[in-house]
């Protein structure tokens, strides 16, 4: 058969458009296996936080002649998950949620990191609890490199200060508190939890606050697996507090009405007000990030913080949390050496100056903090006695991004009551 | 460099594809013509089919599959998927959900479609183009950007501050406290809501075709009804609906297809919370946050289901054609 | 219901069929002698007006800095005109990595848009013109796949193109784009030709015309208003593209435009006004593209086409 011209100038082309395509490759993950000395590395974790990490680790990794690929992504818990089953991931990658990491490891992707970093050491220089966040059936597979804090409750700090309120030391002064506000004429409580795709996820918070107060560390754990129910009577004692503080007509601002469809990321904003429309807002430490302008001007001067109590004066005092936990997809010894330099207390020696970065580490340079009120939350949880991880982001899908938000907003809004929306919670439970 | 690269990618890669149906017409061409016209249909779909095959036929076949095994595909577990979900409260509600927009928005976004692409027709140009541009513009934003935008409508501050969504500020000026607009589920009000936010982003695609295939009715058959006399309304259903009726169907259906599935819209502004959940959300999320490929690829196969009257319609109509042509 | 859906009165062919690619506008009569009444005009002013009051939103909060955002309403912006500003825009521009993604999201958008176009003319064609087994079948698998979300076929092809080490090319998203739109793509296109006037296709043939001919020199340029609709749509659908790009792409040299925008969000949210700036800034292109494809829209094409 003759072989026309033109084709000829067709196989060119088509040959061309693989040369191309080849050309323009080199974007996605770098697999594993072969060792490259290159490290990627995936997270979605705010840019400033990773910018500093990531100085600090390409710096590291030079010296050991590696370089590090780290990116941004949307959504990691998705994304990685797909990838996981294509078999084309990158070398490590930053998980927000120990109930992804537990996935990731059911599917047998992750490899252990108990020979790869020093745990005796981790183990004392970590906060306490730190590490379990990431063991998965007696292994550690994520660890927590960086981290936020959640039993936090924010001030207006001038204005506090001129009424001369004061940090209360157990739950009942923290009611005592709430009434001597409203006695003063304020409103004491600002609160919402509207957050587009996750409404409901701050109502969470609150509930685990309380449940590892009243119930101590243990029957949190039990609580988050669901070995305690939703519908017991530990869970019903923190509905009763949350109830007393947010549903107590003139406790928060708006009612409790508004709390469902108030931005947990403006909700905040009316304490900085010229007159405080509300003086006590419960977040994490990221909230600082949402408020006026003006505000994080000088955050020292206008925002005070004190943790939230524990149930008793002078009782255990767990702090919650969350935090990004870095998992080995890779088992190279490029990737272990760069999980080790994660592992290094001043891994985060940039990142504080320039972000809301936390360390996990208790020996940190608190100095590298950009102000007070960073110093003041990281030492909630140093001196917390245990760091408990967002019982949310460790329970399955179906109820830590389900139900669990659902239906205590819907019981919030007042469309459900308590019982249904605890018998929902735990009727949604996947069966294994 | 990288402006370059990517010239010379995409020039090979458009170049390569002009070249493969060079290249299957004139295999073809060399073929005895008796062979020719039998196998030259098959060249002409034979790209589009290997696509369709690939990318969705294939992914398809394996969904079927799927909906059988259990949330990590391991384990075959019979049709205990769909029985879970059909008996669940929140999936029947989901069901609900969905039917009514499947009611409401394709027709809707038909109407309005018809009556952009119409009215605008008989605009000067210059104020056609304008008024086309307007209506298509919600198309060429994202979801997530749409979600941004009706914040601005729909959102709710506690009484007393001041409103920064335009519906409760002209709502509590009116005397009203704050609504939330969003999380009224009486008579699925809120889904209605997220319905017109569809509407919005939507109706530009049925008005783009719709306006093609007004144009295409001839000017001649326009003129010759108006010198028998008929009216504007006459002319609009007795000559220029008939000529396009296809076209109305095709739109018809894509719409209707397309809000099978609806699931950005949904997932951003309310993520199915306060019973706005539609099927292709909960399928994102099945996926996405419970990792049940069980259960998610269930609910695609109940979709493929659901689509089988559509195609049975889409059968008689054809022959129909057939019949008349 | 008579069903037709080609043109009853398509006029007899004439015999410069042989010669159709001189199109030409008639323009000895007012094609739409129609003039808009005032009733037209004021309804469609209020449907413009009620579209454009969320862009008119957005564009106005893209300029005004995110305190003044989530304390009073955009429409209240005339009595804080001294604070609207070029920050959110600034930000999003150096935020990520602007200019680049630019570049790509055109090496993506160009050829995810011709080549499903070509190859679904090619098909559509087929299914409408040629004679063969299997056909209506075949189409109706077409119809029937439209169903099918996109999101199901990640994940296999993600396996497909590891194997292959496609990943993070352009050609791969290329082939993704193609696939997805394809079904969309056939079946608005065949549907278009069936109301082509059957007869000026058989006349062609009579006078000795190839299939390739006729393709190429009539029912192309007779489809033209669907092929610049069908044009439009995958244009934007593939420059909006966040979930292929996302997955096929992922982060790095090769991001387009929206996944480089979605840097700028902070885990919980923070920065959502740099996407109505970001925003502002990729509808520009898919509108440019509209309005220069519009002019594809011009009554008598057919008619002209027809008359030859």
């Amino acid at each position: 058969m003759q072989f026309p011209k033109r084709a000829r100038t067709a196989v060119l082309a088509v040959t061309a458009m693989a040369t191309a395509a080849s050309l323009a490759g080199c974007g996605g993950g770098s697999g594993s296996g072969a060792d490259d000395k290159k490290v990627t590395i995936w997270s979605s974790i705010d840019q400033p936080v990773q910018d500093g990490l990531s100085k600090t680790l390409t710096a590291e990794a030079k010296k050991e002649g590696i370089t590090i690929d780290w990116q941004k992504v949307e959504n990691i818990n998705q994304l990685i998950m797909q990838r996981i089953q294509a078999n084309d991931t990158p070398d490590i990658a930053f998980i927000p949620q120990p109930g992804v990491v537990g996935d990731i490891v059911k599917r047998n992707k992750a490899f252990a990191l108990d020979d790869v970093v020093d745990t005796g050491a981790l183990e004392g220089n970590m906060v306490p609890g730190t590490l379990e966040a990431g063991t998965v059936d007696g292994k550690l597979y994520g660890l927590l490199v960086s981290m936020n804090v959640k039993s936090l409750v924010l001030y207006p700090k001038k204005a506090w200060e001129k009424e001369g309120y004061e940090a209360p030391d157990s739950i009942d002064g923290l009611n005592e508190l709430t009434d001597q506000i409203k006695s003063d004429g304020n409103t004491p409580w600002c609160m919402g939890i509207e957050s587009d795709t996750a409404t409901g996820w701050p109502v969470t918070d609150w509930f685990e606050d309380l449940i590892m107060r009243y119930g101590g560390p243990d029957e949190y754990k039990k609580w988050v697996k669901n070995e305690t129910k939703f519908d017991s009577p530990v869970v019903k004692e923190a509905a009763a507090e949350f109830e007393e503080l947010m549903f107590t007509e003139g406790n928060v601002l708006g009612g409790r009405k508004a709390i469902a469809s108030t931005n947990f990321g403006t909700a905040g904003n009316p304490m900085f007000d010229a007159e405080p429309g509300c003086w006590m807002y419960k977040q994490g430490s990221f909230i600082t990030g949402f408020f006026p302008k003006d505000v994080t001007s000088d955050l020292d001067a206008n925002v005070g913080v004190f943790g939230f109590p524990p149930a008793e004066a002078g009782g255990d005092n767990p702090v919650l949390g969350g935090g990004d936990l870095a998992t080995m997809l890779d088992d190279s010894q490029s990737t272990k050496t760069v999980m080790k330099l994660l592992s290094s207390t001043d891994i985060g020696n940039e990142a504080a100056k320039s972000s809301s970065f936390i360390s996990p580490h208790t020996d940190f340079d608190a100095a590298n903090y950009p102000d007070d009120l960073t110093r003041q939350v990281a030492s909630v949880a140093y001196d917390s006695s245990e760091f408990l991880f967002d019982g949310s982001d460790q329970m399955p899908g179906e109820v830590g991004a389900g139900t669990f938000w659902k239906d205590m907003t819907a019981w919030i809004a007042g469309q459900e009551d308590l019982d249904t929306a605890l018998k929902n919670i735990d009727g949604s439970w996947p069966a294994s | 460099m990288k402006l370059l690269s990517a010239v010379i990618t995409v020039a090979a890669g458009i170049g390569a594809a002009l070249a493969l149906y060079w290249l299957l017409n004139k295999l073809a061409e060399l073929m005895p013509t008796k062979w020719e016209e039998r196998i030259k249909p098959f060249f002409y779909i034979l790209p589009a089919y290997l696509a369709i095959i690939v990318y969705l036929v294939y992914p398809a076949i394996q969904t079927v599959v799927a909906s059988f095994q259990d949330a990590t595909s391991t384990e075959f577990i019979g049709l205990a998927n769909y029985t879970q979900l059909l008996t669940s409260g929140a999936f029947q509600q989901t069901l609900v959900n969905t039917l009514l927009w499947i009611l409401i928005v394709p027709a809707t976004t038909v109407v309005l479609g018809l009556g952009v692409a119409v009215l605008a027709d008989r605009l000067k140009p210059s104020a056609e183009k304008l008024a086309k541009t307007i209506i298509f513009m919600p198309m060429a934003i994202s979801a997530v950007g749409a979600a941004t935008v009706w914040r601005f409508i729909y959102a709710t501050q506690p009484e007393g501050q001041a409103q920064i969504g335009i519906l409760n500020a002209i709502w509590t000026k009116l005397g009203g406290s704050p609504v939330a607009w969003l999380q009224t589920s009486d008579f699925r009000f809120n889904s209605i809501l997220l319905m017109i936010v569809l509407l919005w982003a939507q109706v530009g695609f049925a008005m783009v075709l719709l306006s093609a295939a007004v144009k295409g009715v001839p000017g001649d058959t326009l003129e010759a009804a108006r010198i028998d006399g008929a009216g504007e309304r006459q002319i609009f259903f007795q000559v220029v609906v008939p000529q396009i009726k296809g076209t109305i169907i095709t739109v018809f259906i894509t719409v209707t297809i397309a809000v099978m599935k609806i699931f950005d819209i949904v997932y951003v502004m309310t993520n199915g919370g306060f019973n706005t959940n539609v099927l292709g959300n909960e399928f994102f999320n099945q996926l996405n946050t419970n990792f049940n490929s069980g259960a998610a690829a269930a609910i695609v196969v109940m979709l493929m289901v659901a689509v089988v009257p559509i195609m049975i319609y889409q059968v008689r109509h054809f022959r129909r054609e057939e019949a008349n042509a | 219901m008579t069903g037709m859906t080609a043109p009853t009165q398509a006029p007899p062919p004439s015999e410069t069929t042989a010669e159709p690619a001189k199109r030409r506008r008639a323009s000895s009569f007012d094609p739409n002698p129609a003039k808009a009444g005032i009733g037209t005009k004021i309804v469609l002013t209020l449907l413009c007006l009620t579209w454009l009051i969320p862009v008119i939103g957005t564009l106005v909060t893209s300029f005004r800095p995110l305190d003044d955002s989530n304390n009073s309403g955009w429409w209240t912006v005339l009595g804080s005109l001294g604070n609207l500003t070029f920050g959110n825009y600034q930000e999003a521009w150096t935020g990520s990595n602007f200019g680049n993604a630019f570049i790509n999201s055109f090496a993506i958008t160009l050829p995810a848009t011709f080549i499903p176009l070509l190859i679904a003319a090619f098909a559509a064609y087929a299914f409408t013109f040629m004679e063969f087994k299997g056909r209506d079948v075949l189409f109706l698998t077409i119809v029937a796949m439209l169903v099918v979300p996109n999101y199901v076929a990640l994940v296999p092809m993600l396996k497909i193109y590891g194997f292959l080490g496609m990943n993070g090319t352009f050609p791969a998203v290329w082939l993704a784009h193609i696939g997805f739109g394809m079904s969309l793509a056939i079946y608005i296109l065949r549907n278009y030709m069936a109301t082509l006037p059957k007869t000026i296709i058989e006349s062609a043939k009579i006078d000795g015309a190839s299939h390739f001919q006729t393709f190429y020199r009539l029912v192309l340029p007779m489809s033209t208003p669907a092929l610049a609709s069908f044009a439009i749509f995958q244009f934007l659908w593939v420059w909006n593209d966040l979930l292929v790009a996302l997955v096929f792409i992922g982060p790095g040299d090769n991001e387009p435009v929206t996944l480089a925008l979605t840097g700028l969000r902070g885990q919980l949210g923070q920065g959502w006004n740099l996407t109505t700036a970001g925003g502002f800034l990729t509808m520009v292109v898919p509108i440019l593209v509209f309005l220069s494809l519009q002019r594809y829209f011009v009554r008598g094409m057919t008619a002209g086409a027809v008359k030859g």
